[in-house]
């Protein structure tokens, strides 16, 4: 690639149009759900954010055994928290650590589609979620903590 | 066309930093100026990956919505353009994943434990070409925005498809032809210095100014 800007100004020239035209050639509905977003915006600071740190979709993990089954794993962490999900066609089953009972919510960037228990021991079961990014928010006795947003299906 | 600072909302800063604050702080004009100035980016890395629209309207998606989440804790407002692009990139891999799984993850290995989630890593390949490549033409926009109303007039009217030539162009601006040339290098030079390009200069670039007669900006294309 050459390096910028291009020695020559027509070039220079070129490569602006080029990159002024891209910006209007982004369709009405990536501009209006990339605006509509913002509505996602958590005001209240104490919801701490668990990060996906792995996705047996895409992360490979050359140690771990692998099975036939079709159940995708996904495990997010915030400092306090640990959340481990398993997505199938039958819907999410999951487990909060520590452990703290309350309710887990799962939300689409249309609103709250799903909501359960989370039992004594952590666990908690949803159904099959929709296309398109999810995130889980769990209201516990100890914490209040929402999932990073990821394609589930 | 990037709508120059003074069009349309009133955002006092329109530095990214100031837009990332802003927005952070509840200010929707500042979102909405956030995502007119780097949905192009995200949205030519998306299409270099080979998704379906739905695929790819949900990567967008995901994408805008990890900004939202990550706004408070954005520490260096200035890699924004880098972290969107490779949050695109990640979110374009796994959507391609999910597509044609075969390799899957036994959820009752134990081992998972020892596990740290380093691959998070994995998944992001060096930029390549294209990455940068989309990089670099969201630094000439961001440039292109910062230069005066007179040089994004006549740039805009130079890099149109097709392109004005100068006698056009010297109407449109009721300046004289000969000026178009001269002005033309000078406003391409103000384009070079625009910090945004910075990290894309070249070592061994070198400036040749103006000299260019009508047409033949449209004939380097």
């Amino acid at each position: 690639m050459e390096p910028l800007p291009p020695a020559d100004d027509a070039a220079l020239t070129a490569e602006l149009g080029a990159a002024l035209r891209e910006s209007g050639s982004v369709p009405e509905e990536f501009l209006t759900a990339a605006r509509a977003a913002f509505a996602w915006r958590d005001v209240d600071q104490e919801v701490a954010l668990a990060e996906l740190m792995f996705d047996s979709a895409c992360d490979t993990a050359p140690a771990l055994t692998r099975s036939a089954g079709s159940t995708r794993t996904l495990s997010f962490r915030s400092a306090v928290v640990a959340l481990e999900i398993e997505v199938s066609d039958a819907g999410i089953v999951g487990q909060l650590s520590p452990p703290r009972g309350g309710r887990v919510s799962a939300q689409t960037a249309s609103g709250t589609y799903a909501e359960a228990p989370v039992d004594a021991v952590g666990f908690f079961s949803l159904g099959a979620p929709p296309p398109g990014p999810v995130r889980l928010r769990a209201h516990t006795g100890g914490y209040v903590v929402a999932t990073t947003w990821v394609s589930l299906r | 066309m990037p709508r120059r600072p003074t069009d349309g909302v009133a955002v006092t800063d329109p530095s990214t930093t100031g837009l990332v604050a802003a927005a952070a702080g509840g200010d929707e004009s500042a979102w909405v100026e956030l995502v007119h100035r780097y949905t192009p980016l995200v949205y030519s890395v998306i299409r270099s990956y080979d998704l379906s629209r739905a695929d790819a309207a949900d990567v967008n998606q995901t994408v805008w919505l990890r900004l939202v989440e990550q706004l408070s804790r954005v520490r260096d407002p200035q890699a924004l353009a880098s972290w969107l692009a490779t949050t695109a990139r990640r979110e374009c891999y796994r959507l391609s994943r999910l597509g044609r799984r075969t390799q899957l993850f036994d959820p009752y290995d134990d081992a998972l434990d020892a596990y740290h989630g380093f691959s998070r890593t994995t998944d992001v390949a060096a930029p390549d070409e294209e990455l940068l490549r989309a990089e670099r033409r969201q630094a000439l926009r961001e440039g292109f925005a910062q230069l005066p109303p007179r040089c994004q007039q006549l740039l805009a009217l130079l890099t149109a498809d097709p392109p004005a030539s100068y006698r056009e162009v010297a109407e449109r601006l009721s300046v004289p032809v000969g000026s178009i040339g001269p002005t033309q290098a000078r406003c391409l030079r103000r384009l070079r210095d625009c910090p945004a390009l910075a990290p894309f200069l070249g070592t061994t670039a070198t400036r040749t100014n103006g000299g260019e007669r009508d047409g033949a900006v449209a004939a380097g294309r």
